[in-house]
């Protein structure tokens, strides 16, 4: 197959990789470039734990060619951080509990931070609708909602 | 039982740490990503498993050929039931499954053979090469069929695997006292767990006999109890190693022996590490699930309410091979919980409940969240609401009427003389859901056809045991504190997401008088920590939290001997909090712990405890199920209050509220968590969820199909704690993990049937059967 180069921008730094056309956008994050907090768990776009935030949009990057992303930005969980300080979203997550087995929480951290830059102050509704193609076994959504919600209460 | 006559338990009114709602000490990990789940990590020269296995429910393997797989290049090896260097089953409580099928395959998934590659599509193109002759046999799907005389045998032994019984009182007497008898069937399906992070293991042989096997698994000393025999090794040479798990919910008990068994049999034929890693789809396919059950369910009432008596009748299915259902002695085991559960959390003087646990050719059946009570639950919540129309009665104060309270005596003849806050949990409930303003009687079904959209309100109540009913049920660690006043916890129960690392942190932070921050509890590894057990049955928190109470005593000595010498005190006169130690008259002179824990250090003083806790023992007999089949129980009401389409049938769950007792929130916000999930999973279970089959294959192997509960369906929930104190429990805490997802089915089935005026008996409540209800039609 064909490998051709591609460069895009990940967490604020331009990468330069060769890919394939059969690889995934989620398979070169996490096995050519380290980025391990985005997760995989079903690999068909359902479970949505792979999603990252992609040219501002969250998306499942399991479907998403890795040859399709050259050109683009995109924000891994492992962007989140700035010189050793959390995002507010992680914070508010941290406290309020909306964290269990953590294998979606990198997920759906993206998602709230993906929602609050479009709309800082959203309703629940909005909030479970921008959370809703994640799938959490664990929480039962509640303290997620709540943190998203804290987060946007307490970032203005 | 010398142990628990001991005094383990803290002074409520004093505490620093436990009772305080602290994030999980995992948090910041599982935030930024940084915490490595086994998936992210490398192994550089690990070969990829993989299983080749069944299409056929139930056929004989005539023949396999795997020359060509042997031959493709990368391949390093292809296994076949022969190559199982020891005994070839595994189970968690009966071996009967084999690590790879010899003459015969039992369900559609069953292993058939095994290969090991460089890489996965070599791995998968080699399995593409095995040739399989089978003989297919003729097949069985339901425990009712299985249990005629002329139904293929699916093992040796035959295809009912046990019998459990309740019996108390005179049943027959009991319904000619009554005067009104309502007698239903239900059935519930298989469940899917859908942890979100895919079954995977990695086998390393270390060279001189020894295998190590790691992976995310809630019960690494059962997986170490199968890898050895599998391997004809002692115990001594595998070493589990538990890595973060991405969710368990009771499957993770079982599908890591199921994934370790089969890389350490690749491992130890190649000499290479090798890693196994299902997709979703296999997972499905092949790894346990929710029973599913036919309950037969009969109540017995006087005119006021009061219960005369409760008959029951359980076809459990447990599918191909035994996993968890068969009876660990006495009370262990899905199945005697299950039937042991079926009267309810009700004084009822007669009672008779019988359970047949069956092998088909489906799935199997294993550990899932309540362990057979959400099953039964569904059964006798469903009935008594029912009942409570046919009294005319509103079914809370039905079911006050009856509930346990101190004193009353079980189905098992069980007297409940501590930690019962069932009747409180019920006020809590009706208060903060404001029941009594709400609910009104179930309207009759062709009333309830009028209009676009209907509420409905519902209620149910539950009862969940701690721990798992047998007496093999030690729970061990070895506790050290260091000399900069650290302390680090050596123990094997898992944590899963559930918080229990957090919350045995906390307990121990408190007993030492040290801070949360200063604790930290070891990831198990069974080459370092002692046997605690598994990490299921809502026991986790409560026996190892005992143990860790035992383990503190001799550390705490050495403390208080260094302390008393330096403030030349008396040890009586000491109290340990907060890192520091001071006279309890004297508190502004106070020596920080971690000088004291210098001292202990320098004058060699022991710094080091272990604690093995074993519950009071579990008592069944097994032919009339009188006994004391579980220690202590936590009690839960829940109450829902729904939407229904009448013109489509679909259901939407407005709101939830609940109460719950648990003896001592250790963590509240944690413990909320556990409320949350547990009722956001039985939505699932109520409205969504079931494994569909069609001849022994499953429809739904994946998410598209298979559909749990997004942001979208849970509703909000609203939840109350009381702490009814459990004097068997570290502060008085009891087990959470389970109870809430046990009540939530029958809950909103309730409320759908005071919507409709129509009572449903099936799981899921899909949107086909609301509008067949609606209509007076049975389901097709």
């Amino acid at each position: 197959m064909a490998k051709k180069s591609i460069l895009f921008k990940v967490n604020g730094k331009e990468v330069s990789i060769e890919v394939t056309p059969g690889e995934m956008l989620v398979d070169v994050l996490r096995q050519k470039l380290g980025l391990t907090g985005t997760k995989t768990g079903c690999r068909e776009g359902e479970c949505g734990v792979c999603s990252i935030i992609l040219n501002g949009k969250l998306t499942a990057s399991c479907l998403v060619p890795a040859m399709k992303a050259d050109g683009s930005t995109i924000l891994t969980i492992e962007g989140l951080e700035q010189n050793g300080e959390m995002h507010l979203i992680q914070k508010k997550f941290i406290e309020d509990g909306a964290i269990q087995c953590g294998f979606c929480t990198p997920a759906m951290v993206l998602a709230g931070k993906a929602l609050l830059d479009k709309s800082p102050h959203p309703t629940r509704e909005e909030i479970q609708l921008a959370i809703s193609g994640i799938l959490c076994r664990c929480t039962g959504y509640q303290k997620i909602i709540k943190a998203i919600d804290s987060a946007s209460k307490a970032g203005n | 039982m010398a142990y628990n006559e001991k005094k383990i338990e803290g002074n409520a009114a004093e505490l620093a740490v436990v009772g305080k709602s602290r994030p999980r000490l995992d948090a910041r990990g599982k935030v930024t990503g940084t915490l490595k789940y086994i998936a992210d990590m490398e192994c550089l020269d690990a070969l990829h498993g993989k299983v080749l296995r069944s299409p056929y429910p139930h056929a004989l393997i005539k023949n396999i050929d795997t020359s060509k797989a042997e031959a493709l290049p990368g391949v390093a090896a292809v296994v076949t039931a022969k190559d199982v260097p020891g005994r070839n089953g595994w189970g968690a409580i009966i071996p009967d499954q084999p690590v790879v099928c010899a003459d015969k395959v039992r369900y559609v998934g069953d292993a058939v053979a095994l290969v090991a590659a460089v890489d996965e599509k070599t791995a998968l193109k080699a399995l593409g090469l095995i040739k399989v002759d089978y003989e297919p046999l003729p097949a069985v799907f339901s425990p009712i069929d299985a249990l005629k005389s002329d139904a293929p045998k699916i093992h040796e032994s035959g295809n009912l695997i046990t019998t459990s019984r309740v019996v108390k009182g005179d049943a027959e007497q009991g319904f000619r006292d009554a005067d009104v008898v309502l007698e239903r069937t239900f059935a519930v399906p298989f469940l899917e767990h859908a942890y979100l992070e895919p079954d995977i293991a990695l086998a390393v042989p270390g060279g001189d006999g020894s295998m190590t096997v790691s992976g995310p698994m809630q019960a690494p000393f059962t997986t170490r109890r199968n890898v050895a025999p599998v391997l004809g090794i002692p115990i001594n040479r595998v070493r589990c190693v538990v890595t973060p798990l991405g969710g368990g919910f009771g499957g993770k008990e079982d599908s890591p022996i199921d994934t370790c068994v089969r890389a350490a049999v690749l491992a130890w034929k190649t000499d290479r590490p090798v890693r196994i890693e299902y997709t979703r789809e296999e997972i499905m396919l092949s790894t346990c699930k929710r029973h599913p059950m036919i309950i037969r369910c009969k109540f017995g009432a006087k005119k006021d309410g009061t219960f005369t008596a409760m008959e029951g009748t359980i076809y459990n299915e447990q599918g191909a091979y035994a996993s968890l259902g068969p009876v660990l002695p006495p009370a262990g085991g899905v199945h005697a919980h299950a039937v042991v559960m079926l009267a309810g959390p009700y004084e009822i003087p007669n009672v008779k409940v019988e359970g047949y646990l069956v092998y088909t050719n489906h799935p199997y059946g294993g550990a899932m969240r309540g362990f057979g009570a959400p099953q039964s639950n569904f059964a006798h919540e469903s009935l008594v609401d029912e009942l409570a129309d046919l009294l005319k009665m509103d079914p809370y104060e039905l079911r006050l009427k009856n509930a346990f309270k101190l004193g009353s005596r079980t189905a098992t003849g069980q007297v409940i003389d501590q930690s019962i806050g069932l009747r409180e949990t019920m006020q809590e409930t009706r208060d903060l859901f404001g029941w009594a303003g709400k609910r009104k009687p179930t309207p009759d079904p062709a009333q309830a056809r009028r209009g676009d959209k209907r509420t409905g309100y519902g209620m149910a109540i539950g009862w969940y045991r701690t721990s798992i009913g047998t007496t093999a049920d030690g729970c061990g660690v070895n506790l050290h504190l260091l000399e900069d006043g650290s302390v680090i916890v050596y123990q094997g129960c898992v944590e899963m997401g559930q918080g229990m690392h957090t919350g045995i942190a906390q307990i121990t932070a408190e007993a030492l008088g040290t801070a949360l921050e200063d604790v930290r509890v070891v990831a198990p590894d069974t080459d370092s920590v002692p046997e605690s057990g598994p990490t299921v049955g809502s026991r986790s928190l409560t026996l190892m939290g005992n143990a860790i109470l035992l383990a503190v005593q001799p550390i705490k000595e050495s403390l208080m001997q260094s302390a008393a010498e330096l403030l030349e005190t008396s040890v009586e006169r000491l109290v340990a909090r907060d890192r520091f130690i001071y006279d309890r008259d004297n508190p502004d002179d106070k020596l920080a712990l971690k000088e004291v824990a210098r001292r202990c250090m320098g004058m060699g003083r022991r710094m080091m405890g272990q604690g093995w806790y074993t519950p009071p023992t579990a008592t069944l007999d097994p032919k009339t199920g009188q006994g004391n089949p579980y220690f202590v129980y936590t009690y839960a009401t829940q109450m829902a209050e729904v939407e229904v389409d009448v013109r489509t049938g679909e259901v939407t769950v407005k709101r939830i509220a609940a109460a719950f007792d648990i003896g001592k929130a250790i963590n509240p916000m944690l413990l909320e968590g556990q409320i949350d999930g547990g009722i956001g999973m039985g939505v699932g279970y109520a409205l969504l969820e079931k494994v569909i089959l069609d001849k022994g294959v499953i429809q739904n192997l994946d998410f598209r199909n298979y559909l749990i509960p997004t942001s979208l369906d849970v509703p909000e929930i609203d939840a109350k704690l009381l702490e009814m104190h459990n004097v068997h429990g570290p502060y008085g805490a009891k087990g959470i993990g389970e109870m809430p997802n046990i009540p939530t089915p029958a809950t909103i089935n309730n409320a759908i049937a005071n919507a409709i005026g129509a009572r449903i008996y099936e799981l899921p409540i899909d949107s086909e059967s609301v509008w067949r209800a609606i209509r007076g039609a049975t389901k097709k």
